[in-house]
């Protein structure tokens, strides 16, 4: 204890705020350890018993999958026997579109290349499941089966894989793990609910039906908590006065009463971390020398920042006249029951209302009135219904409007010096 | 020379730890790669398949057989057992010696391989497939003295299917042939898949053997477990009962029958609390895995969703309901969402925030979505059932 008083330096405020950037978002969650639990056991009796498994963890995005199956593989790690003994290999569906380039991924993790460098690429018919998939990961005599490294592979976004060529990386990979062979533990991760459905029924009954649902089942305190975890400096931070009072202004934020509300605003639309972790990203590049800790305020900005509305925000950005179109094809749903409408349509509707104001202010012309036109389409705040526009002339093409009439009205309240007759004319029942 | 080097896995410093105790024991026997000697409930079949092969090795002839039966029913351990019983009556000069070569339809990457493997199983020859095609009609069309038979198991046949079926044609066409001296075995899923998916010549060319693996009965997904299990004593009767049952109600395949013990192991292991006293796996534990394996999480999804993700849900079967529609765009659903929120005292969301809601729920599949660069205009189904949804909201 009295060492660590005397290391106690305080350091410039400066560095110190530098140094909470990257501190903090390191600790893990703790919520699914009945889970953790599991799959830690399966891996451990993969590694070290030589036993094949297949598993596949099913979660919503930003639930913490790839995070459970990293502390995992770090808890395994840890010990030294599958330290020694386990092989990973780590596929991605984003990234090994198809067989091909996954086969060839596998050889290469595996560090193989040496060995069957020569077949990889000296055949031109490679024989590829046969020769490289079974006969690298495997020799068939079942004596291997206890002599042989255990081989982890770990595909991420499953469900992509599900769409190769007759799935037949799968059905190797899984018929590997059926069948006396080298042991391998091939582990899933996917966001889709129903990714048992996309396999095909050979490759369905060779998995083993071990799903690990990771859903988010915890309750606003929990969240609350978790927020105060993730901000808190941990223990071992080198400035220990800084790391205090730093905590406790975290506390004092948590407990405010307008900052809680925002965040149950944020909760109640998702419970997802990613989320979260933006907001909290945002109210952390507030920081700065002369301000070192977070404020109530900065919080609710970033949560006005995250929730704001994307198309009302684009449409504060148009000019009167793309502003007035957008309010004739808003009148033109309402009277048409969101029937489709081209350019023309929308020109009679906005001289209707030119003609009613008598004031000639935006009487445009008619190319002028098209050009603002194809600007709105550019910016896909209106979309053709069919896709083939050559066919059709510009004028006569029909559209559909983007827009939700709320964002509309949301946006003319807000338009910096929006003309009156103009805001009149959008909360007229009828152009 | 490389052609000589076998690749292969490094080997592990330490070598595999023995099952310490009787439920270790029991995982490791129950684990679907260990296949017992002998196949129970499945020697009516055996037999069959046995007499067909026998007999024309002992003839010398060639004939196709077809065998199909839904997956995990034992066809491939079937056969492969016969095979090791054949091998074993030619070793004690019973029978004939013969080939036997196996090819798999899933392990290749084009039906074309398959001419390669064959080549090269039985002469260790490679060559392009066109090669080996002309080089294996050579073999099998001309006469040869002291020539042995070929047995050919061909695994997955639906996939050697392509559009002029010249594969599956030269594979049925040489057991015809006097000069052949082939035996082809061919297994597929689906009982009619000669009749839907060949043409007539080839079809005519497999002939009439067929055989069916039926699915099993609990009785016999049983005694497969029992005989596997023999004598370790780790089981209660009652809990075997359960499993075999219910995968018999649902599927009959033998493979989900073991992950289902196997599973059921590791519930026992891990509820009691002192490792060495392990008690027999009982109705609990089975009950469990069951719960685990077949429970869809489709409910489970539903309650552990957030607020506004359950109240899109609902305005979506409120729209449903109100259009009388199982369809409806993202627009209509969202008047309803912002009616449903005003009702429950929350602030209304903006409409990015709403299609956001609605993302996270397509990206898990509760619901069906058109792709979202039709924003608002954008179309939505339901995944699951109504009544899920409504059950699950109203559960909490």
């Amino acid at each position: 204890m009295s060492k660590r008083k005397v290391k106690d330096v305080h350091r410039p405020i400066g560095e110190c705020i530098t140094q909470v950037c990257i501190n903090l978002f390191s600790c893990s969650f703790d919520f699914q350890t009945h889970n953790s639990l599991h799959l830690l056991e399966l891996l451990r009796r993969s590694a070290i018993q030589g036993e094949s498994n297949s598993v596949l963890i099913v979660g919503p995005r930003g639930a913490g999958k790839t995070m459970l199956l990293q502390c995992v593989l770090r808890d395994l790690l840890q010990e030294k026997e599958a330290q020694k003994n386990l092989l990973q290999v780590h596929l991605n569906g984003l990234l090994q579109t198809d067989d091909r380039i996954a086969l060839k991924e596998i050889t290469r993790q595996l560090n193989l290349e040496n060995v069957v460098g020569d077949k990889v690429f000296v055949s031109v018919q490679t024989e590829y499941y046969e020769q490289i998939l079974e006969n690298k990961t495997a020799e068939k005599s079942p004596g291997d089966r206890s002599s042989s490294r255990p081989v982890l592979f770990v595909l991420d976004e499953f469900d992509l894989f599900a769409h190769h060529k007759n799935q037949t990386l799968l059905y190797n990979l899984f018929d590997v793990s059926q069948s006396a062979q080298t042991p391998i533990a091939v582990v899933g991760v996917t966001c889709r609910l129903d990714v048992l459905e996309l396999l095909e029924k050979r490759v369905k009954s060779r998995f083993s039906h071990r799903q690990i649902h990771l859903l988010s089942s915890f309750g606003f305190s929990e969240y609350l908590q978790t927020v105060r975890t993730q901000l808190s400096l941990p223990d071992d931070f080198p400035d220990r006065g800084f790391a205090q009072d730093w905590n406790s202004s975290v506390q004092t934020l948590c407990e405010d009463k307008s900052v809680e509300e925002a965040l149950q605003r944020h909760f109640n639309s998702s419970k997802d971390f990613r989320s979260l972790h933006m907001l909290l990203m945002l109210c952390l590049s507030r920081l700065s020398v002369s301000k070192p800790s977070i404020k109530p305020a900065d919080l609710l900005d970033a949560s006005r920042l995250c929730l704001c509305d994307a198309k009302a925000n684009m449409l504060h950005g148009l000019s009167i006249l793309e502003l007035c179109l957008i309010i004739a094809m808003k009148h033109l749903n309402d009277v048409y029951e969101g029937e489709p409408f081209n350019l023309q349509m929308v020109h009679n509707e906005f001289k209707k209302f030119l003609q009613r104001k008598s004031n000639s202010m935006y009487n445009f012309e008619q190319p002028v009135v098209m050009k603002a036109f194809e600007h709105l389409q550019q910016l896909e705040l209106i979309r053709p219904v069919d896709g083939s526009s050559a066919k059709t002339q510009r004028e006569f093409q029909l559209m559909r409007l983007m827009l939700d009439h709320s964002q509309i009205m949301e946006a003319l309240q807000k338009y910096p010096q929006c003309p009156t007759d103009v805001k009149q004319w959008a909360m007229s029942a009828f152009g | 020379t490389p052609h000589q080097a076998t690749p292969s896995i490094p080997c592990r410093s330490l070598p595999t730890r023995q099952p310490a105790n009787i439920l270790e024991e029991a995982r490791a026997r129950l684990h679907v790669s260990s296949v017992p000697e002998s196949l129970p409930c499945r020697e009516q079949e055996f037999q069959d398949i046995y007499s067909f092969v026998e007999s024309k090795i002992i003839d010398g002839t060639g004939g196709c057989m077809y065998i199909s039966g839904v997956p995990g029913t034992g066809k491939t351990a079937t056969v492969h057992e016969v095979m090791r019983c054949l091998q074993h009556a030619a070793d004690v000069d019973e029978i004939p010696t013969f080939h036997f070569i196996e090819i798999n339809g899933m392990k290749m990457t084009d039906p074309h391989q398959a001419y390669v493997q064959i080549l090269q199983n039985l002469t260790g020859q490679k060559a392009t497939p066109d090669h080996a095609a002309a080089l294996l009609d050579k073999r099998f069309n001309n006469p040869a003295p002291r020539k042995q038979t070929t047995v050919l198991l061909v695994d997955e046949l639906d996939l050697l299917w392509t559009r002029k079926q010249n594969v599956m044609y030269n594979l049925f066409d040489w057991p015809t042939q006097r000069h052949a001296h082939l035996v082809v075995l061919t297994i597929a899923n689906t009982m009619d898949l000669p009749e839907r998916i060949m043409i007539n010549r080839v079809a005519s060319r497999l002939g009439l053997t067929r055989m069916s693996f039926q699915p099993y009965s609990f009785k016999q997904l049983q005694q497969i477990i029992m005989s596997r299990l023999n004598k370790v004593k780790a089981f209660e009767e009652d809990a075997l009962q359960l499993a075999s049952r219910k995968v018999a109600a649902l599927s009959g395949d033998a493979r989900r029958c073991l992950d289902i013990c196997r599973r059921a192991t590791e519930i026992c292991e891990h509820s009691t609390t002192n490792p060495s006293a392990t008690g027999l796996v009982g109705m609990s534990h089975v009950m469990e895995a069951l719960n685990e394996m077949f429970s869809s999480a489709y409910i489970t999804a539903i309650k552990c969703a957030s607020m506004q993700e359950q109240l899109f849900l609902r305005a979506v079967i409120a729209e449903f309901r109100r259009l009388g529609l199982e369809e409806a765009s993202f627009q209509q659903v969202f008047v309803q969402h912002q009616a449903l929120c005003r009702l429950e005292g929350l602030q209304p969301i903006s409409v990015s925030e709403g299609l956001a809601v609605c993302r996270r729920l397509g990206a898990c599949r509760l619901l069906l979505l058109e792709p979202s660069r039709l924003g608002v205009l954008q179309r939505v189904r339901l995944n699951v059932s109504q009544d899920d949804v409504l059950y699950a909201l109203k559960a909490d």
